[in-house]
């Protein structure tokens, strides 16, 4: 019999709704197994244990009534530190909003508590999401469940570990380039970075708005669909998001008829060379299932990475020019107010965070701003068109989601652009504005590798059909 | 493009970063690295192409109005003050002359 908090969303919904278990059951079983790890992966920065338990006995309760509010109905699940919720520290893994209690909801975060999700605490970070390794933190790294002496990928690390190590069923996280997927990738579950626009941004700390997106990690494609049908939606609250028709599921048997392409460009040289062969087996499986697979052209891939760099360190040092001290988060008292600024800023924020304000700054400024931001935007524009031209060949893109397994801590922090380069799979998607996802396949060097499924816009049913299936061809 | 401690002094100023003597060492070196990477992007023929652009909703600007909000959230606002007087936001004063 598996232990309660190794259950899916889907088994545990069944059961629940089954009367097989309870929420308490469920969520005590959750707090367990998080109090038992979280002390050496430190994947959680606070538990709400009795916050929790109060959650999951109301759910309990509606149910006793026969009332249900949603799929969410009781299920713990963990929320990453840069979400907003009301009353509740939220710091966004930085010093600078140490002690910051949120004023209001994030619009998924007010969504999932009123469809009833049970949540367990708010999940570590790199500050303010930037990095691929959750050893920006604030508050310590987060170590890989399988070897502690490696690093979950990130930014949203601590979320994929929650989940990958059974604290919780499943876990929001924030993808501006990698940061859902990556971790994903390397901790062997499911993340899903949606549609620019499918999901409001609202109460998400901004890190580089046009490109950022809230997204599901959890443990299978089923149940990322689940969690994104709880928080899709247009919201008054945020412009960007989309009246598109909302996302259903839309599974099958087989692969019939699918075209895949696989980018050419992506597919050359450095990536870890079993990280290759266990994303080329499962990309077999699924032509065994039916789907046609061809190599496709996709001009301008190397190049996302250098234009994702560029565009959103810009809009990192707009967005973070907010926090100065004044009204909230860390002041440290100076005269003049300039030194208020600085001091505050220059304590507060981490080297990393630290580096893209002045490389934004730097983009933004006289003399520079054509030459960077502008043709950078241009690119682009390129980009996009890259992508919209492959799609007129193929019904998704696959590729490796990260080229290495996951490393050691400390082997990237020296170079920042090593660091960086574990995005180069990943950060044409947001670019682009597409939605992807990763699915575990395979393993390299004893570790879990992601195949990243890419779809055209809103066709997250797509890619999430064609993850399942393949979790299906390996018995999951 | 390789940066001279001056321009890091300059963008560190204009982005409201203090640095000490160390950082600015490292800073000039790491920035010089990474700029030299998308560098790349210069030698693509874009011209004539449009900058993306995100499509906002026709609606343009939402309208500049106070929402009322409940105590609640108006208490929790005021609690995450660095420093005031009775419900008041305290600063340091804007026009107050360096010390020394």
């Amino acid at each position: 019999m598996t232990d309660l908090n190794e259950l899916t969303i889907a088994l545990a919904r069944e059961k629940l709704d089954a009367r097989e278990i309870s929420s308490e059951e469920l969520t005590k079983a959750c707090l367990d197994q998080t109090r038992s790890l979280n002390g050496a992966l430190n994947a959680v920065i606070e538990v709400y244990e009795d916050e929790a338990m109060k959650s999951a006995r109301a759910a309990d309760k509606r149910r006793d009534a026969g009332e249900r509010l949603g799929v969410m109905d009781g299920i713990p699940m963990a929320l990453k530190d840069n979400l907003l919720n009301q009353g509740h520290v939220v710091t966004s893994g930085s010093k600078i909003l140490a002690g910051h209690v949120s004023a209001y909801d994030a619009t998924v975060v007010r969504k999932l508590r009123e469809q009833g999700a049970v949540f367990i605490g708010r999940a570590n970070m790199d500050e303010f999401a930037m990095g691929s390794s959750t050893e920006h933190s604030a508050y310590g790294p987060t170590k890989h469940p399988r070897d502690p002496e490696r690093v979950p990928g990130g930014s949203s690390g601590g979320s994929a570990v929650a989940v990958a190590a059974d604290m919780v069923l499943a876990a929001l996280g924030s993808d501006t380039g990698g940061s859902i997927r990556q971790p994903a990738a390397l901790c062997g579950i499911v993340g899903l970075k949606p549609t620019y626009g499918r999901v409001s941004r609202y109460g998400l700390m901004a890190m580089a708005s046009s490109l950022d997106q809230i997204g599901p990690m959890t443990k299978t494609a089923e149940d990322a669909a689940l969690l994104l049908q709880a928080i899709q939606g247009e919201d008054k609250a945020d412009q960007t998001t989309s009246d598109a028709v909302p996302f259903i599921p839309d599974w099958r048997e087989n692969l019939a008829g699918l075209r895949i392409g696989l980018p050419r460009q992506a597919w050359g040289a450095g990536m870890h060379p079993e990280v290759r062969a266990s994303v080329e087996e499962a990309v077999g499986k699924l032509k065994a299932l039916g789907a046609e697979v061809k190599e496709v052209d996709l001009p301008y891939a190397d190049e996302a990475l250098a234009v994702y760099y560029v565009i959103m360190p810009c809009e990192v040092s707009a967005n973070l020019a907010r926090f100065d001290g004044m009204r909230y988060g860390l002041r440290k008292e100076s005269l003049p107010l300039y030194e208020t600024y600085a001091r505050s800023r220059a304590e507060g924020f981490g080297p990393e965070v630290r580096r893209r304000i002045l490389l934004g700054t730097f983009a933004l400024s006289r003399g520079y701003y054509d030459a960077y931001y502008v043709q950078a935007k241009r690119v682009q524009t390129l980009i996009r068109n890259a992508y919209a031209q492959a799609f007129k060949e193929v019904d998704c893109l696959i590729t490796p989601t990260a080229p290495n397994p996951a490393f050691k801590i400390g082997e990237k922090t020296d170079d920042p652009l090593t660091m960086y380069l574990e995005d180069v799979f990943t950060v044409g998607v947001n670019v682009a504005g597409l939605p992807a996802v990763s699915v575990p396949a395979g393993m390299a060097d004893g570790l879990p590798v992601g195949m990243q499924i890419i779809g055209k816009h809103f066709d997250e049913a797509g890619i999430l059909a064609v993850a399942r299936a393949y979790e299906e061809t390996i018995g999951k | 493009m390789n940066l001279t401690k001056e321009d890091v002094l300059h963008l560190a100023e204009l982005a409201r970063l203090e640095l000490t003597a160390e950082e600015l060492e490292h800073t000039e070196k790491e920035l010089d690295k990474i700029l030299g990477y998308v560098e790349r992007l210069q030698e693509i023929d874009a011209s004539g192409v449009e900058a993306a652009s995100m499509s906002p909703k026709g609606e343009g600007w939402r309208k500049d109005v106070a929402l009322a909000c409940d105590e609640y959230t108006r208490e929790l606002i005021l609690a995450n003050f660095p420093d005031k007087k009775t419900d008041l936001l305290k600063t340091p004063g804007v026009f107050e002359k360096p010390k020394g």
